[in-house]
């Protein structure tokens, strides 16, 4: 097989014809969403769709760094039915961790039984714009990730990050800037966003998402 | 100085930032002192265990200081928090289903049945205008028709239009390639006494649970615009305008991409006082107006006035 590790640890691609895809190697057999499947040897593992998933799209995008490494323990705020979820608890492995946060409890019953048949998932039912009334559920984390659709996403964000963020710890903001504001143009948006979080947190790597992800960009940032 | 902090798994008495006692709960006491802490109460054991101690609480008016949190992040707690967190998610999910998600459930399935009764019936037409297309052409009902096929013979229905039976267009057709035909007039005609059934819950409930709506909108329309909209939350904090318009939006956004003209109503198109009406769009505002102003007044419990909404709109509008 023509699987090869990535350069980030804990994720590995393959050349399908001429293009490359991602994969993460199943932390749990089976398929999540759908995806694609692949096997080398005994080992298992899963495509990153960069269409489906906002972390899948920035590794297409080349970012020069992730933040989500084997045995971290990550918050997950956005989780929804666990997609990208899924992935990172691939990644984070055995000695990591996730806490999967949503707020919507349709959603949330599927993200259930992903963490049943997981043990390094923890789902939480939550708004993500008041970390104390979930501050009780989690502990501190390496890494934030952030993929809510909200109007006060970079607000929500830093909040978590103050709370749960270990020093030197890693933060991950995804922004879709249709839904902070429609009437600006999105790269206005993206410009106030980062004019936003610069003071509070140190932006290392920024991607614009097209085209698997319209009007939406990523921040990979470091806590002071 | 000793502080006292609970969590999802346990209480926890720290000393100079160090941890010096824990007491684990019970699945029982998850489920028990969990919801109390997420609104931020101080529980008895942990009030028992601060006075014993002379500490300190984390209570809700602070933030959970962060060394508290990296204490517990200790790998031992992991499993532990796992459980608690999928036992409470578990009770909250079940906890969040409401009277608005089964009546969304129902007014959805309604609209769907409807769709499917008409595209089989649609199907039904056709095959058997094959055999005796008189008939089908003069009766307009689909449940009228898909009922009379079943009871009637061809004969029969032909006298009822007053058809002799050398005039037809129809072919004559075996038992056997008529059986067909009238099974599938019994499933549709089933699927109709489907559709009467949900419609009579949905109007119970909608009574019950949105009084004012229901007055003013009627049971399905008002059932309809719920959801649409989601939830009664979301419905009442919506201006009166998306109230007129929601399912209207194709022809809503085709307005705000390429300037076409804009739509003057959604679902309400099929409420009385908008079909009646000469100035349809006028009715459609006027009606959205009342309906917005008694999702609110449902959504606070507020005394029910559907009635005199109702009234004041029908005078408007004569």
């Amino acid at each position: 097989m023509r699987i090869k590790p990535h350069k980030f640890k804990g994720i590995y691609v393959l050349q399908k014809g001429k293009r490359q895809v991602c994969l993460t190697p199943s932390f749990v057999p089976g398929r999540v969403y759908g995806e694609d499947l692949h096997r080398d040897g005994k080992i298992e593992y899963r495509e990153w769709s960069p269409t489906r998933s906002k972390i899948g799209a920035a590794l297409a995008k080349n970012i020069s760094q992730l933040g989500i490494y084997p045995g971290s323990k990550v918050l997950y705020l956005g989780a929804s039915t666990g997609t990208t979820a899924s992935h990172v608890s691939d990644v984070v492995g055995k000695d990591g961790f996730v806490f999967a946060l949503d707020f919507a409890p349709r959603t949330t019953r599927e993200l259930v039984y992903l963490c049943d048949r997981r043990n390094n998932m923890s789902p939480i039912l939550g708004d993500a714009r008041h970390p104390k009334q979930y501050a009780h559920y989690i502990t501190t984390v390496d890494t934030v990730f952030q993929d809510i659709a909200q109007r006060d996403q970079a607000e929500i964000f830093i909040r978590n990050c103050d709370a749960f963020l270990k020093k030197g710890g890693f933060g991950i903001l995804t922004v879709k800037a249709r839904s902070v504001d429609v009437s600006k143009k999105p790269k206005q948006v993206f410009k106030n966003v980062r004019d936003y979080i610069e003071d509070k947190i140190t932006i290392v790597d920024y991607r614009e998402l097209d085209p698997f992800e319209k009007d939406h960009c990523i921040f990979i940032c470091k806590r002071k | 100085m000793a502080t006292v902090y609970s969590n999802c798994i346990g209480i926890f008495l720290f000393k100079d930032k160090k941890l010096v006692e824990e007491k684990l709960f019970s699945r029982n006491e998850i489920i028990l002192y969990c919801p109390k802490l997420e609104k931020g109460e101080i529980i008895p054991p942990e009030e028992a265990l601060a006075k014993k101690h002379d500490a300190k609480i984390v209570g809700k008016e602070k933030v959970t200081p962060r060394w508290v949190l990296e204490i517990l992040s200790d790998d031992r707690y992991r499993e532990k928090i796992r459980e608690a967190n999928i036992i409470i998610t578990k009770r909250k999910v079940a906890g969040s289903v409401k009277k608005d998600n089964l009546i969304i459930q129902s007014a959805n399935s309604i609209e769907e049945a409807d769709k499917v009764a008409n595209n089989l019936s649609k199907r039904l037409r056709e095959w058997y205008e094959l055999y005796n297309p008189e008939f089908s052409k003069s009766i307009e009902s689909h449940e009228k028709f898909a009922e009379l096929i079943q009871q009637k013979t061809k004969k029969e229905l032909l006298d009822e239009i007053n058809i002799c039976q050398e005039e037809t267009m129809g072919a004559d057709l075996e038992k056997e390639d008529l059986a067909p035909i009238l099974h599938l007039a019994a499933e549709i005609s089933n699927l109709f006494n489907l559709r009467e059934k949900q419609i009579d819950y949905v109007e119970k409930r909608m009574k019950e649970n949105l009084p004012n709506v229901t007055a003013v909108a009627g049971g399905i329309i008002g059932a309809k615009l719920l959801a649409k909209a989601g939830s009664l939350e979301k419905m009442a904090l919506f201006p009166a305008s998306t109230i007129q318009l929601l399912g209207a939006e194709k022809a809503l956004f085709r307005h705000i991409k390429t300037g076409a003209k804009p739509p003057k109503y959604g679902v309400i198109i099929n409420h009385p006082l908008v079909t009646q009406a000469t100035e349809k769009g006028k009715a459609a505002r006027v009606l959205a107006d009342k309906i917005s102003i008694a999702a609110k007044i449902d959504l606070f419990k507020g005394e029910f006035i559907g009635d005199k909404l109702r009234k004041a709109l029908e005078e408007k509008l004569r």
